[in-house]
């Protein structure tokens, strides 16, 4: 086509340039149009007044006061909790086998054990959660290899239907999807770090603290993204798994769904987002964004 | 030297979304030629897959099944936001809901006259009769919305062999059984059979246990917040396999269910039984409601029509009543009797058996479940301390 | 550095604790979906017939071809646009933000995610279909495909694309031959991921299914009214074997390529 350099090559480049722009927005476009006006609509409704069945267009915290100072607050600061503990717990779990599959393990072997991670996920979610119901009875098979290894003479009723089965439950549904980010983040590390770490004399554990694990805290945002936002919203694992009564946020918008209360429910979706969004920014402004975009960041073209 | 060359992976991925794009484009393309009448479900109205005696009678229409679930969001919300009013054509859900549905433009009334076994469901006119608590279930404001394709009395179940026999909702309150009960999570059932008990238990003052003022829903509320404290429940149970493993594993010996829990949990050798408690049964129907949607064409809606008249009938009743263990029409257990080819002597005897059960029930009495009491957003509210309250 | 046998043998048993953990509740489908009566006394009465009659019912064929093209829609389409999105992320000059609006579908809960889209389409007359199903579907995934990409692409040095641009490539002959091979481990796992969120989807999808069922949401609802038919569980199994037939088969074709 153009033989001729110079002046032509920039035109060209600048409208590969805005073509490219418009393909990165793609994304950010898609997200916008189906998620955020929707849920500018729903946030404006939780303002809305009630009238009958309709709402009407106003502007009142009667939603929020309601969701606030009743009974619903304390499924939200449950659901914070137990996020925060299944995030945890979870974590301590993947991280070491993340690292243990990067590090002390042939490639072939940790891609074959990182399948047979994700194979229980083809089983459907509800029937998962349903089958530790069963496991967990008091006369299920745990109890009942419990009581045939004498460790204990009754069936233990704090298994099913309270908050360790529900920490059990959504541990088990959450902590392998955490487990891929943080081996991705471990592999791609660069390892002559790590060996000129050690030819600098520092042993295995500086090695680790000072090099392995700043570098993937790349993948440790996105785990604990992962589990948290999963576990805060799931809304199986508490009325299968939980004890009388046990819901979380998913399931208190649902109930507040069943009367038709949308303002109500709007309320409590937005809670919901503006404190996952306050979590993210305390990360934002706690860690460098460097830190976790790592090499991105330095991008120039 | 800065031409643009399109890689030919590219080109391939291109073609390969555009391919399945169009593909999808055409597969989503509405079925042609024969009307299928789009029917949305919870799962009992479903023959087993069989509409083929409704395409024969019906002239070449079809049953296009969408399974949806009970909770009124779902199913109000499907409606309204989920654009269900264009889709759908019937909803076949537990009754009571009119007023909302109505209310909000939903469903629009029945044409009985279109239906001809609408005459002929003895039901209908023994038990919903417009001017008793069972037409709420299928009219509102004097007009009929919803076909009744299922009628049926709750009460509550227990293994005899924990419990011996119990005649009284007062079973599931009971301090002997303590740690050993499950309710289900829903305030119609589980909140106005607690109503129900303490009415006639004179625990409480309580009018009507079917519509609640807010005074007696905080004290039916308190009632079990003291029975919660006192460790009383295993746990609320939210879908019928729930209940099912309840019994079948044996977590619980009084279980607060419906009568079909039972008939499975005794087909996997659980000696269950359904309580006949002294208090009275909790009545319902189910509901197949016309959504209301001004483009239905004139062939679609003939076969929405055929297809209530078709639930009304001999086979699909018998079908339902063999399947899910609930009580249907009248011309369910004559047809049994006369098809022994489709419905051998022993199923045959079954249906005749539950139709009859079910219809000492109705006899008996009890309170009508109310789907959408006045003060329904106190109920909800109440339900939300009851399930927050601190456990024993 | 060698670390002792010892503490190499104590990882692995660990590691295989985790696993039966996670397999565990795998077991009872199985059982359930091999005994005449749908319960676990299996020995009694040992049945294929739940397997057998996974055919006869319509709606449930039905939903596992929606399921099915969903998910290779997701498969597809998430991982492209995440990978757009992590490009997005480090070009344009609002990282922060684009990173916060991709993820936004994370932190919505599910059910208002469902609801709102759904208002939304009925707003636009965009009628309940097998789009709408994706799209809510990709919406879900995007946020996780683009963190794994994310995560990959921190690793990459961009001092490779700066010798392929000294060596005269253009920006996408680059971004082909250079970047491309390096992160398409992330890429791959951004598509397992999107296709396993697909296939557990069910609160988001079932206020824009319309007159389609997916398996997930006619498991939830006839979980909910009618009760789990064993059939349901046979599925299950079914599709596990067969994922595992195929990795097997994978894996054998693996090795004899590299003999």
């Amino acid at each position: 086509m153009n033989t001729c350099e110079g002046a032509r090559p920039r035109v060209l480049e600048a409208v590969l340039d805005r073509g490219r722009i418009v393909l990165l927005a793609l994304p950010v476009v898609f997200v916008a149009t189906f998620l955020i006006a929707p849920l500018a609509l729903a946030f404006a409704i939780s303002f809305w007044q009630r009238v009958g069945f309709r709402i009407r267009p106003a502007f009142r915290f009667d939603a929020y006061l309601d969701f606030l100072s009743g009974v619903r607050l304390f499924v939200l600061e449950r659901g914070v909790v137990v996020a925060a503990e299944v995030t945890a717990i979870s974590l301590v779990l993947a991280y070491p086998i993340a690292y243990f599959l990067c590090f002390r393990v042939r490639r072939e072997a940790a891609r074959v054990v990182l399948v047979l991670f994700t194979l229980p996920f083809l089983v459907n979610y509800i029937i998962r959660t349903f089958s530790w119901s069963w496991l967990l009875a008091r006369t299920g098979p745990v109890n009942q290899a419990l009581e045939m290894l004498r460790l204990t003479d009754h069936p233990i009723d704090w298994l099913l239907y309270s908050d360790f089965a529900v920490l059990l439950g959504l541990v088990t549904s959450y902590m392998p999807f955490m487990i891929f980010p943080i081996y991705l983040s471990l592999v791609g590390l660069d390892h002559r770090l790590i060996e000129a770490s050690f030819l600098l004399g520092a042993n295995p554990w500086r090695t680790f603290r000072r090099i392995t694990l700043p570098l993937s805290v790349p993948g440790i945002f996105a785990a604990l993204i992962f589990g948290f936002a999963g576990a805060f919203g799931d809304s199986a694992v508490p009325i299968i798994l939980g004890g009388t009564g046990y819901q979380l946020m998913g399931n208190a918008i649902t109930s507040a769904l069943d009367v038709l209360n949308y303002p109500l429910a709007a309320a409590m979706a937005s809670v919901v987002v503006i404190v996952m969004l306050a979590l993210l920014l305390c990360w934002y402004v706690m860690f460098d964004l460097k830190s976790f975009l790592g090499k991105i960041l330095y991008w120039r073209f | 030297m800065y031409g643009i060359r399109i890689p030919r992976r590219d080109v391939l991925k291109a073609a390969l979304y555009g391919g399945t794009g169009l593909a999808l484009g055409v597969a989503s393309w509405p079925a042609a030629a024969a009307e299928a009448v789009n029917f949305a479900d919870i799962g009992v109205g479903d023959p087993g897959g069989d509409w083929s005696r409704y395409t024969r009678a019906s002239g070449g229409s079809g049953v296009n099944l969408v399974s949806i679930g009970n909770g009124p969001s779902a199913i109000l919300n499907v409606l309204i936001a989920g654009g269900g009013t264009k889709t759908y054509d019937i909803i076949n859900i537990v009754g009571g809901m009119q007023k909302p549905l109505v209310d909000n433009d939903l469903i629009e009334a029945i044409d009985t006259s279109k239906i001809p076994n609408w005459a002929k469901d003895g039901y209908v006119a023994e038990y919903l009769k417009p001017g008793t608590p069972g037409f709420d279930f299928i009219g509102y404001l004097g007009k009929i919305y919803g076909v009744p394709t299922v009628l049926q009395g709750d009460s509550f179940a227990f293994l005899p062999e924990a419990t011996g026999q119990l005649d009284t909702y007062g079973a599931l309150f009971d301090p002997k059984w303590k740690g050993f009960v499950a309710l289900e999570d829903n305030y119609t059932t589980a909140g106005q059979k607690t109503a129900l008990y303490l009415k006639e238990s004179k625990q409480a003052t309580i009018g009507d246990p079917a519509n609640l003022t807010p005074g007696e829903v905080k004290a039916v509320v308190d009632f079990l917040i003291e029975k919660k404290k006192e460790g009383q429940f295993r746990t609320l149970w939210s879908s019928f396999e729930q209940a099912v493993n309840l019994l079948v594993s044996k977590e619980v010996k009084v279980l607060d269910c419906w009568e079909p829990m039972v008939f499975v949990a005794k087909s996997k050798g659980i000696d269950a039984v359904y309580a006949a408690p002294k208090e009275g049964y909790l009545l319902w129907a189910m509901a197949a409601y016309i959504v209301k949607n001004p483009a239905r064409t004139p062939a679609r809606s003939k076969a929405t029509y055929d297809l209530l008249d078709f639930m009304l009938g001999g086979w699909y009743g018998a079908r339902i009543t063999e399947l899910r263990g609930y009580m249907t029409n009248p011309l369910a257990p004559a047809y049994a009797r006369e098809h022994p080819d489709e419905f051998p002597a022993d199923k045959a005897q079954r249906i005749a058996a539950i139709d009859a059960g079910v219809k000492k029930k109705f006899e008996k009495g009890g309170t009508w479940q109310q789907r959408w009491p006045t003060n329904v957003e106190t109920y909800e509210a109440e339900w939300a301390r009851f399930k927050a309250a601190p456990g024993g | 550095m060698t670390i002792r046998p010892l503490a190499q043998w104590l990882m692995w048993l660990a590691l295989a604790a985790v696993l039966c953990v996670l397999y565990l509740p795998l077991v009872p489908p199985f059982l359930f979906s091999i005994d005449a009566r749908g319960t676990s006394a299996v020995g009694e009465r040992l049945t294929l017939r739940w397997y057998a009659s996974l055919p006869d019912n319509p709606v449930l064929v039905g939903a596992l071809g929606t399921t099915l093209v969903v998910a290779f829609v997701t498969a597809l389409a998430a991982p492209a646009l995440g990978l757009l999105a992590a490009m997005a992320v480090r070009e344009l000059r609002i990282p922060r933000v684009i990173l916060l609006l991709v993820l936004l579908p994370v932190f919505v809960p599910g059910i208002s995610m469902g609801l709102a889209t759904a208002l939304f389409f009925r707003q636009l007359g965009v009628p309940s279909s097998l789009w709408s199903i994706c799209v809510v579907h990709v919406l879900w995934a995007l946020p996780f495909a683009t963190l794994i990409i994310l995560t990959v692409m921190a690793t990459f040095d961009p001092v490779y694309l700066e010798a392929a641009y000294m060596t005269g490539a253009s920006r996408w002959r680059a971004f082909r031959d250079v970047e491309f091979p390096l992160i398409r481990p992330g890429i791959l796992g951004a598509a397992t991921f999107s296709m396993i969120l697909s296939f557990n989807e069910t609160v988001r999808t079932s206020l824009v299914q319309g007159p389609l069922n997916t398996v997930q949401t006619y498991i939830w609802s006839t979980y909910l009214q009618v009760g789990l038919s064993p059939s349901l569980y046979a599925l299950m199994s079914l599709l596990i074997l067969v994922t595992v037939m195929l990795l097997l088969l994978s894996l054998a074709i693996g090795r004899r390529v590299t003999r």
